[in-house]
């Protein structure tokens, strides 16, 4: 067989992404919407689908999914509707849902992300309400259902076919997240299950106009797995085409449900699909029509909050922010917010940029933290950077001083410097002198490069005089001395 | 103190010339008598009964106030929900189901200080009209033993008839209601859609459900309508309009209004029910209502439009009742799926079972578009219909049923039954109100009813036009001679 050229073909790919939305209550009940408690605490007689029980529609839930409309461009339809779609499952406290089939609450919309240096556009279907199922609990001779999760308000944002690659996929994925973050609308948490994706895949021949046949990848939990996933299922369709280049392409790749394997970087089929489910869907009876006024739209968009992507553009615009470094920050909010109350503190906005997302993410990696989840104050971060731009400490010692931050959380690093003799630079000038003198007359070529215009030159013997006293001399000082000795 | 109405009965206990027990314990006394020859009750609350009519009595003494409904024994149809008793819906399915909240018409009662009495028969979830689908026992016409009370509030209707309690709650999906009060000779009111909650009312069709009183005259059913009829935030179908003054208003003269009929719709109706009719017809007439024909032709198609929407709804509603959270689980399921199927095969009724095939067929793929959604249409196309009717009338009067009480175990075929509702689906179709009274018998002394329907909204208008009725012939006072113990002395 031929060596494949996957240049030849298309990915199309398109998400479900199922967000819980962090209101009080449930979507149709007064129970409280709380993760991690004991099972079936958080129920009322709705939420175990009582006879004579009612749903009752959540209006914190509706807002917050026309804030997404809003904050997506999306259209928001005057006039939405409910419908239950039936199937029997334990989980399932009445065998059906409510969610919208036809006339949902969020229409059209566009997620804007910058992806590998291009502004990209991802086109949104739709958005609907609905409401989660609880959880089924194995035990080892019996089975339970936890109610806890029942009825739990979701927003489902489906996007058109319009992704190209595992690295737009998770752009995209990332920002939606964001956006939910930015509306204070949902904590996404993939673990907790906050944040599903349901990823629908397919490839072409580039320039085909028509699809093939898709799967679906269900339950993955991280952005990582997520673009592992896609990249291995691209190859396996592609693969399988390139097998059989001869066949009815929708012979080759069947419909069918799949899993990620993490251990084996592989899409594992779940179940083929057979006949399309029918869940009889006809509208809800039990719930008027979402009747919306126009005045209450204008509303929520009005008082949308900054999101991602004009945090995004101010980063870059006004402070001169690397690409990189802001898609880091924006695409967490709780990490933009930290930068953003150490920027009332500090004007260099490069360094602490810096400082939070390498020096200290780093420096918290292996025990699973965050700055903003750490105890770490901003205030003390911005000034760590603030002693290292008035040269009070250097960038070495000031990475010393990190890791005592990151040891004792809470400790001033100021208090820090005062009390740690090691971390205070040399201001003696005899001292540093001399190590001036020896730098000098190791390095003559660097000499006559500084004297031929060469302003690298003099940054290298400054680095060298750094290396002699480790770290420990006053810039200020070394500078001034260098720059005597060579006039 | 049976022959007594709400009314009067609740006036003896203010004045104090009888306390709730005494009430209570007569009422008590007269079911355990009585109720035997008609199986209308499915539970009795004594001991709670006796606990409330003390607590009653006590309140009077301390000369706190008083509700609405002191003292007056209410008896509810076995879909209502009451916290802590069993709530059967008829069905094997719920045997054992206990109630785990008050309905919101339960608390309305309770909080106007009603005795409430027991629970009433039905026919399972409601689905049927003769209450002969009840998984429990027969209930018999008080009129005629021979004979079914009607249904599927059969129970409710044969206990006031009997005089058993003065009031009592049915549900009317599609008739339930006014068809056995017109089979059994008492009042029975549908109510406005939305006019009483639903919260606690076991669900069979969500968009026609509506829970209303039976009574033995009209001044009763506005007593208990300024009772129920309130806005309930638990059902978000539930009217949030202010309060009627259901009392105050019945009384108003019906001089000089107009009165529709749809004689094109009754042209097959039996001889003798139409000479009845007609009968009705010309006491509005004395009374100064002006007679005019109205079409209402489409509603030849509304027995089908309701068997498709009524069943799709219930099909959903009914998909609870899976063995897995409460009621019946089959003894004999080993797996998921038996427990689902087992449980529902041995836990529903054949009727209901039909119901569920029926509204399952109705919304599946493929045929959801030639039945459920021109179904939808064509509600659509009777609302209209009758919004044009009452821009020339302010109420439309039929026959509630096409004959009086038959006898039990005479229709077999589900079709023929379903014709029993006739006459009174359109009002569920259209949400309208709509009260079933008194209006004679036929040569076996079989009670005949007259159905009035109005306007949404309308329901005081509804019993206004009632009230101004049953003041003119007096049906509403004939007890059945069986329970009527006065006359038999």
């Amino acid at each position: 067989m031929s060596e494949i050229n996957y240049s030849d073909w298309e990915p199309v790919i398109g998400l479900e992404i199922h967000v819980q939305l962090n209101t009080k209550s449930k979507l149709f009940s007064s129970a409280p919407n709380r993760f991690g408690d004991e099972p079936n605490v958080n129920i009322t007689d709705v939420c175990t689908g009582q006879p004579g029980t009612l749903p009752v529609l959540n209006k914190e839930a509706v807002r917050k999914a026309v804030q997404f409309g809003c904050a997506v461009n999306a259209t928001i339809p005057l006039f939405s509707k409910f419908d239950r779609k039936s199937y029997f499952y334990p989980d399932s406290p009445r065998n059906f849902q409510i969610t919208q089939l036809d006339q949902p609450i969020v229409v059209g919309g566009t997620v804007t992300v910058d992806v590998e240096g291009h502004t990209k556009h991802f086109a949104i279907n739709r958005a609907h309400l609905e409401d989660d199922a609880g959880m089924l609990k194995h035990f080892s001779n019996f089975a339970g259902v936890d109610y806890n999760r029942a009825g739990v308000p979701l927003i489902e944002i489906v996007s058109e076919p319009c992704i190209h690659s595992p690295k737009e996929a998770v752009a995209y994925a990332m920002t939606v997240k964001a956006i939910m973050q930015y509306l204070d609308a949902s904590d996404c948490n993939m673990e907790e299950g906050s944040l599903r994706i349901d990823t629908n895949i397919s490839v072409r021949r580039k320039g085909e106009k028509t699809f093939r046949n898709k799967i679906e990848i269900k339950n993955l939990n991280s952005f990582n797995y997520m673009e592992m996933a896609i990249e291995s299922e691209i190859r396996r369709q592609v693969q399988l085409y390139c097998q059989k280049p001869h066949e009815n392409p929708a012979k080759v790749v069947s419909t069918g449900t799949y899993r990620f394997d993490p251990d084996k970087k592989e899409t594992i089929l779940m179940r083929q699909k057979e006949e399309a489910a029918d869940y009889r869907y006809f509208p809800e009876p039990d719930l008027p029509p979402v009747v919306l006024t126009q005045a209450y739209i204008d509303n929520v968009r009005t008082h949308l909050p900054e999101l991602p992507h004009q945090r995004y553009k101010r980063y870059i615009s006004e402070l001169q922010l690397s690409e990189y470094s802001t898609s880091i920050l924006i695409n967490e909010k709780a990490l933009s917010d930290y930068f953003e109350s150490t920027l009332k503190m500090c004007t260099n906005a490069k360094s602490l940029c810096n400082w939070i997302t390498v020096e200290f993410t780093g420096r918290l990696k292996e025990s699973g933290k965050t700055i903003y989840s750490s105890e770490i104050a901003p205030k003390d971060v911005a000034k760590l950077v603030n002693m290292i731009e008035k040269g009070t400490i250097t960038g070495k010692i000031a990475k010393s001083v990190a890791d005592e931050m990151v040891l004792h959380p809470g400790k001033d690093p100021e208090a820090i410097v005062r009390e740690n003799p090691d971390f205070q630079p040399l201001h003696d000038t005899s001292a540093i002198e001399p190590m001036v003198d020896k730098v000098l007359a190791e390095n003559p070529q660097s000499i006559a490069d500084y004297k031929a215009g060469k302003e690298k030159a003099f940054a290298y013997l400054v680095g060298q005089v750094m290396k002699l006293c480790r770290g420990t001399a006053s810039p200020a000082i070394v500078n001034e001395l260098l720059t005597k000795k060579l006039k | 103190m049976y022959r007594l109405s709400a009314t009067a009965l609740r006036e003896l206990f203010f004045k104090g010339e009888v306390s709730a027990s005494a009430i209570a314990e007569t009422f008590l006394k007269r079911i355990g008598k009585h109720d035997p020859k008609i199986g209308a009750f499915l539970s009795l609350f004594s001991d709670r009964l006796m606990d409330k009519a003390w607590q009653l009595d006590q309140k009077r003494q301390k000369g706190q106030p008083l509700g609405k409904l002191a003292g007056v024994p209410v008896a509810l149809k076995d879909n209502m929900l009451v916290k802590g008793q069993i709530t059967t819906c008829g069905s094997r399915f719920l045997e054992n189901y206990r109630a785990v909240f008050d309905a919101t018409v339960t608390r309305l009662l309770e909080e106007e200080d009603a005795l409430i009495i027991g629970k009433t028969n039905l026919d399972e979830f409601a689905m049927g009209s003769s209450t002969e689908n009840s998984a429990y026992q027969l209930t018999k016409n008080p009129w005629n033993l021979q004979c079914v009370p009607g249904g599927s509030s059969g129970g409710s209707a044969a206990a006031v008839a009997a005089r058993l309690c003065p009031l009592a709650l049915g549900s009317d999906t599609g008739g339930s209601i006014r068809q056995p009060a017109a089979l059994c000779g008492v009042a029975g009111f549908k109510p406005t859609y939305g006019r009483v909650s639903r919260y606690g009312l076991v669900a069979f069709a969500s968009s026609f459900d509506q829970i209303g009183p039976f009574s033995t005259n009209v001044a009763d059913t506005a007593l208990i309508m300024e009772v129920l009829g309130k806005h309930c935030p638990h059902d978000s179908t539930s009217l949030d309009l202010p309060p009627e003054p259901y009392l105050q208003k019945i009384d108003h003269d019906i001089r000089g209004s107009t009165i529709g009929v749809p004689w094109d719709f009754l042209e097959n109706l039996d001889p003798a029910a139409k000479e009845n009719f007609l009968s009705a017809i010309e006491v509005f007439k004395k009374l100064g209502a002006r007679i005019i024909d109205v079409n209402l032709e489409l509603l030849k198609y509304s027995i089908a439009i309701y068997y498709i929407l009524a069943t799709a709804e219930a099909s959903t509603n009914l998909a609870r009742f899976d063995g897995i959270r409460y009621g019946k689980r089959s003894q004999r399921a080993a797996t998921l799926d038996e427990v689902y199927d087992f449980s529902r095969q041995e836990g529903f009724g054949p009727e209901v079972k039909n119901r569920i095939l029926l509204g399952t067929y109705v919304l599946s793929s493929g045929y959801q578009d030639a039945y459920y959604k021109k179904a939808q249409k064509a509600r659509t196309l009777i609302i209209d219909l009758f919004k044009k009717a009452f821009s020339s009338c302010q109420m439309i009067a039929m026959p509630c049923s096409p004959f009086p009480a038959f006898p039990l175990g005479s229709i077999h075929d589900p079709l023929q039954m379903y014709l029993q509702d006739v006459y009174t689906i359109q009002a569920n179709l259209a949400g309208l109100p709509a009260i079933s009274i008194p209006s004679g018998f036929n040569q076996e002394k079989k009670p005949y009813g007259l159905q009035l329907v109005g306007p949404q909204m309308h329901d005081v208008q509804v019993l206004r036009f009632a009230h101004a009725f049953e003041k003119a012939c007096d049906f509403s006072k004939a007890i059945p001679p069986l329970f009527d113990e006065e006359v038999n002395l």
